[in-house]
C-alpha cells in the first residue's frame, strides 16, 4: 500500500510523516509520535480512553483512520500542560482524587477540556454529558465531576486575574 | 493494522462517483468511520477499496430551500444537535435524536448518511426521519435518484443502495409553525446505549386546537422504522387530552404487539412502549397531560 503523507498539527507542532493509510490515528500517535498518553481501551469507540481533540472536538482516535485526520489540529494529553506546568484541569483531577487506576484519565481530561473551552461555567448535567463517552472502570465519576467543577472555578479565576 | 485495502480520498463528489464506478473489486465508503473502522478491524468487512468522503465539504451543509430542509449526508450528529433550526419547534425531534446517539466522541464523527445506510433497526435518526417523511438523494456516475426513506430501508442493515452509489443528501418538507416534534428513546443506560424502543412524534395543530395530523414513527420494534398508523388515525381531528393520550398509547402498544408477534422481546416492549409513547406525546403537545387548549 502506498504510504499516505500525513501532515497535521499535533500539540501545536507541525507533523509531516508517511503513514500506511490503514493505520488508525491512535496507532500513529502512540507508535510513530511516541504520544503514549493516549490509551487504547476497547478499540471500538465505546470507552473513550483514546479520546483526543480534533480541531477542538473530542473524538475516539481508535475510530479515525490516520489520513482522515490530515490537515487537522490534534491535541493529545501531552499537549495540555504548558511548559511543564500542569493544566488547571489536571491539577483539579489530582486534588479532587479523580484519578484511581488512571487509564481513563487522559480521555476524561480532554473531554473536560473540550467542554470548558466552549462552556466555561457548565452545569453538573453538562459535565456529565461531556464525559458520558468516557468509561471509568474504577467508577470514580463523582470525583471526576467534582474535579471538572473545581477546574471550571479555577479557570474562571485565572481569566479574572488576567 | 487493518486488513489490506486501497485507500482513496477523492477531492469531489464527481471523482468519488467515478472511482466507485471504475474501481474493480469490492468497495466501502468511509464517512465518519464510527461503524466502518471497527468492522474493518474485526474483519467483518474486507473490501478491496475504501473510498473516503472526507474532502467533500459540500456534503456537510444544511439548507432551507423551496419548502424543503436539506441535510448533507456528512452532517454529524453533533452538528444536527447544535443547528439552530433544530433547537426548537417542529424539528426538535431531530436534535433530540442526534443527542441520544453514542457519546460526544461518536456524535462528533458519526454522520446522518452513515446512520441511514447502515440501517440499524435501532438507528436513532431513522424514526425522526420517518416521521418527517424524509427522502434520500442517491448519486451515481451520470445520474441520481430520489426516493422515500421508507422505500430505501429494506431490512436490518439493508438498503437498496448500489455499491457504485453515494447517499448525498436527505431532505424533508418544511413543517408549519404550529407543528411540534419530540423523540424519546429507551436504552439500558443514558449514554452509549443501543435503543430498545424509540418513538418520534410530530403533532400538527389545526383550527380549534384539534390535532390536524399526527405522525408517529417507532424504532427498534421492527426490521425498519414503522408508523403507528392506528394511533395516528385516532388522533386526527380530536383535541389532545389525558383520555385521548391513553387511547393513543393503547393503539401504539397494539402496533408494537402486531409487529413483534411472539418474539422474546415482545412482552417487554409492548408494555415499555406505553411509557415511551406517553412521554413523547406529552413532549410534543403538553395538552396530552393537562387537557385545556
Amino acid at each position: 500500500m502506498k504510504p499516505f503523507r500525513f501532515r497535521a498539527t499535533v500539540n501545536g507542532r507541525p507533523v509531516d510523516l508517511p503513514v500506511d493509510p490503514r493505520r488508525r490515528l491512535l496507532d500513529v500517535l502512540r507508535e510513530d509520535l511516541g504520544l503514549t498518553g493516549t490509551k487504547e481501551g476497547c478499540g471500538e469507540g465505546e470507552c473513550g480512553a483514546c479520546t483526543v481533540l480534533l480541531d477542538g472536538r473530542p473524538v475516539n482516535a481508535c475510530l479515525v483512520l490516520a489520513p482522515e485526520a490530515a490537515g487537522c489540529d490534534i491535541t493529545t494529553i501531552e499537549g495540555v500542560a504548558v511548559e511543564g506546568r500542569l493544566h488547571p484541569i489536571q491539577e483539579a483531577f489530582l486534588e479532587a482524587g479523580a484519578v484511581q487506576c488512571g487509564y481513563c484519565t487522559p480521555g476524561m481530561i480532554l473531554a473536560a477540556k473540550a467542554l470548558l473551552d466552549k462552556d466555561p461555567r457548565p452545569t453538573d448535567q453538562a459535565i456529565k454529558t461531556a464525559v458520558s463517552g468516557n468509561l471509568c472502570r474504577c467508577t470514580g465519576y463523582v470525583k471526576i465531576v467534582k474535579a471538572v467543577r473545581l477546574a471550571a472555578a479555577r479557570l474562571a479565576r485565572e481569566e479574572g486575574a488576567v | 493494522m487493518l486488513p489490506p485495502f486501497d485507500y482513496h480520498r477523492p477531492a469531489s463528489l464527481a471523482e468519488a462517483l467515478f472511482l466507485l464506478a471504475s474501481l474493480p473489486g469490492t468497495k466501502k465508503i468511509l464517512a465518519g468511520g464510527t461503524d466502518l473502522v471497527p468492522a474493518l478491524r474485526r474483519g467483518d468487512l474486507s473490501p478491496d477499496h475504501v473510498v473516503s468522503l472526507s474532502q467533500l465539504a459540500g456534503m456537510r451543509e444544511i439548507k432551507e430551500d423551496k419548502g424543503f430542509i436539506r441535510i448533507g449526508a456528512l452532517v454529524t450528529f453533533s452538528r444536527l444537535a447544535e443547528f439552530p433550526l433544530f433547537l426548537k419547534g417542529p424539528y426538535k425531534l431531530l436534535a433530540e435524536a442526534a443527542l441520544q446517539v453514542g457519546g460526544p466522541q461518536v456524535r462528533n464523527q458519526g454522520t446522518i448518511g452513515g446512520n441511514i445506510v447502515n440501517a440499524s433497526p435501532a438507528g436513532d435518526l431513522l424514526p425522526p426521519l420517518t416521521a418527517l417523511e424524509a427522502r434520500v438523494r442517491v448519486c451515481r456516475q451520470g445520474g441520481e435518484r430520489v426516493l422515500p426513506l421508507a422505500g430505501f430501508l429494506t431490512g436490518p442493515g439493508r438498503t437498496c443502495i448500489h455499491p457504485e452509489e453515494i447517499l448525498a443528501e436527505v431532505d424533508f418538507p418544511a413543517l408549519p409553525e404550529r407543528a411540534a416534534g419530540s423523540f424519546v428513546k429507551l436504552g439500558r443506560r443514558n449514554s452509549l446505549a443501543i435503543s430498545r424502543i424509540s418513538l418520534a412524534a410530530i403533532v400538527i395543530r389545526g383550527e380549534g386546537g384539534i390535532v390536524e395530523e399526527a405522525r408517529l414513527a417507532l424504532g427498534a420494534v421492527a426490521p425498519v422504522p414503522i408508523r403507528a398508523r392506528k394511533a395516528e388515525a385516532l388522533l386526527r381531528g380530536r383535541k389532545p387530552s389525558p383520555a385521548l393520550l391513553e387511547e393513543a398509547v393503547a393503539a401504539i402498544s397494539e402496533t408494537v404487539a402486531d409487529s413483534l408477534g411472539d418474539r422474546p422481546s415482545a412482552p417487554y416492549k409492548r408494555a415499555a412502549v406505553r411509557g415511551v409513547a406517553r412521554e413523547a406525546l406529552i413532549k410534543a403537545d403538553p395538552r396530552f397531560a393537562s387537557g385545556g387548549c
